[in-house]
């Protein structure tokens, strides 16, 4: 699994751990991001139980596994959250499990014993450590009804969850995690917007609220991240684009 | 960026080596349940038997006298098969929470071992994988207790499968004495006759339904004390090495 910083300024950095060349086919491909700051760091959407192995392994890689002390599920799929009783076996007992209060007792089915901090519809704000404050800032309806981004006013960066994501076919990789051509890039994202995502209203709701955000990079739990320009693009494509394509399948 | 790569996905030895048996085990068990299945029915079909049989008694009059009392004897065991159907109820459920436990461990031991297999295979970074071996360790303690229980479960289907076996034994005496009387009951002898072949009938179905069972409870508990050993093997050899 590969493990790539994103951000580093002293001893708060954030790290995309994602693109398994070993993980099988027919599973979807997720990014997990880790953020540290000093002795503290959050895991974002831990991913899948099939991807923990290899998630685990690159982690301890980086930090002892006893540094985590909260984990952040953006939303309730089995993508983003179903490693959370394995996660919770090898964290400590006191780590923090961040979730919407829409999905605490639907995630239960994954852990029954998971106690969950709930975030409410507004959001929150955390403190990772002393000197770096997280906002989760609401993504209701995209694609989930009770969903979640983080942003790191710091570092400068957005965790979008399931916005921007894109499905990028294995012989199509560049081996960057960074949309290097966001034209080229458009054909692997567009599909998933168009049949995932849902709600107009939610999506331009969320472009107006991420469009005052200072963001260097937008880090999707699928696919590449943007950085620089690419942000922008990327809010603008969106912005654009006519979403809920599975509508029509009920308008036959 | 740092990259930790495998070429294929390894085999899970330990955990591989107990899921084949807990699989074998819980394979079992459902086949010693699946052949009580048609207990239910068997258990009822008697019943009316038995309430035939009185009415037929009744008619013969004092030539009916001893199968009557033999009928509420069969009565009698009728209700003792409905008592060990209901102890088999909850314990088919009993057993199915231990097999979804069982399964459940299983698969999150096989991802605790690929963690470590993973952790270790990463030559040169100096790590241990403490957290992935304890976390195996407490997963492999919380099975032995399932087994356990399973083992538990397993003795008392054999309990109620030699309960059954009781019932069997006397309801062919039954059907034994009731030929016999038959053959004194005079026109009533084929009345009679009949009842005592249908409950042979029946008897036989539940010879059938333990041999069935016994079969596979006898294999499921071989395989549960070997699947014990082997847990408890596991956590020696973790406790060792920790």
């Amino acid at each position: 699994m590969k493990c790539a910083t994103l951000f580093r300024q002293d001893d708060h950095c954030w790290q995309m751990f994602g693109q398994d060349p070993d993980k099988p086919d027919n599973v979807v491909d997720t990014n997990q991001y880790l953020i540290r700051s000093g002795d503290c760091a959050i895991l974002l959407d831990p991913g899948g139980m099939e991807v923990f192995p290899a998630m685990l392994a690159a982690l301890t890689r980086e930090i002892p596994v006893s540094s985590v002390k909260a984990l952040f599920l953006s939303h309730q799929d089995p993508d983003i959250g179903s490693s959370l009783p394995l996660w919770r076996r090898v964290c400590e007992p006191d780590t923090k499990i961040y979730l919407s209060w829409l999905w605490s007792s639907f995630t239960a089915h994954f852990d029954r014993d998971a106690v969950f901090t709930t975030i409410p519809d507004e959001g929150m704000e955390v403190s990772l450590s002393p000197s770096v404050r997280l906002r989760f800032v609401p993504a209701h309806y995209l694609h989930s009804s009770g969903n979640f981004n983080v942003y790191d006013p710091k570092a400068k960066a957005l965790f979008s969850g399931d916005v921007g994501a894109a499905l990028v076919p294995k012989d199509k990789a560049t081996g960057s995690v960074f949309v290097t051509d966001f034209a080229s890039h458009v054909q692997y994202m567009d599909g998933f917007h168009r049949r995932w995502l849902a709600s107009t209203r939610a999506r331009d709701a969320w472009c107006a609220q991420v469009s005052k955000l200072d963001i260097d990079f937008l880090a999707p739990q699928h696919g590449l991240v943007f950085k620089g320009d690419d942000v922008k693009r990327f809010i603008d494509w969106f912005a654009g684009l006519e979403i809920g394509s599975g509508v029509a399948a009920m308008n036959r | 960026m740092t990259q930790l790569l495998t070429t294929t996905r390894t085999r899970t030895q330990r955990t591989d080596r107990i899921e084949a048996r807990a699989n074998g085990l819980l394979g079992d068990c459902r086949r010693a349940f699946h052949a009580f299945g048609g207990l239910d029915e068997l258990a009822e079909n008697l019943r009316i038997l038995s309430l035939n049989a009185e009415l037929a008694a009744g008619r013969a009059g004092d030539k009916g006298k001893a199968v009557r009392a033999l009928t509420q004897y069969t009565r009698e065991l009728v209700n003792r098969l409905a008592q060990i159907q209901g102890e088999m109820h909850s314990l088919r459920g009993r057993t199915f929470a231990f097999s979804s436990t069982i399964l459940r461990s299983l698969m999150q031991l096989n991802l605790f071992e690929r963690s470590c297999q993973l952790i270790e295979a990463d030559t040169g970074s100096g790590r241990s994988c403490d957290s992935a071996q304890r976390a195996f360790a407490d997963l492999m303690s919380v099975l032995v207790d399932t087994l356990d229980g399973m083992a538990n479960a397993v003795n008392d289907l054999s309990r109620r499968t030699h309960a059954v076996e009781e019932v069997v034994s006397q309801s062919d005496s039954i059907a034994t004495n009731i030929a016999i009387e038959a053959a004194a009951a005079g026109v009533h002898e084929k009345e009679f006759r009949t009842v005592s072949d249908t409950m042979r009938i029946y008897v036989d179905d539940l010879r059938q339904m333990i041999d069935e069972a016994s079969d596979a409870v006898r294999r499921a508990a071989e395989k549960g004390e070997a699947l014990r050993r082997i847990g408890l093997d596991a956590l020696d050899e973790l406790h060792r090495n920790s």
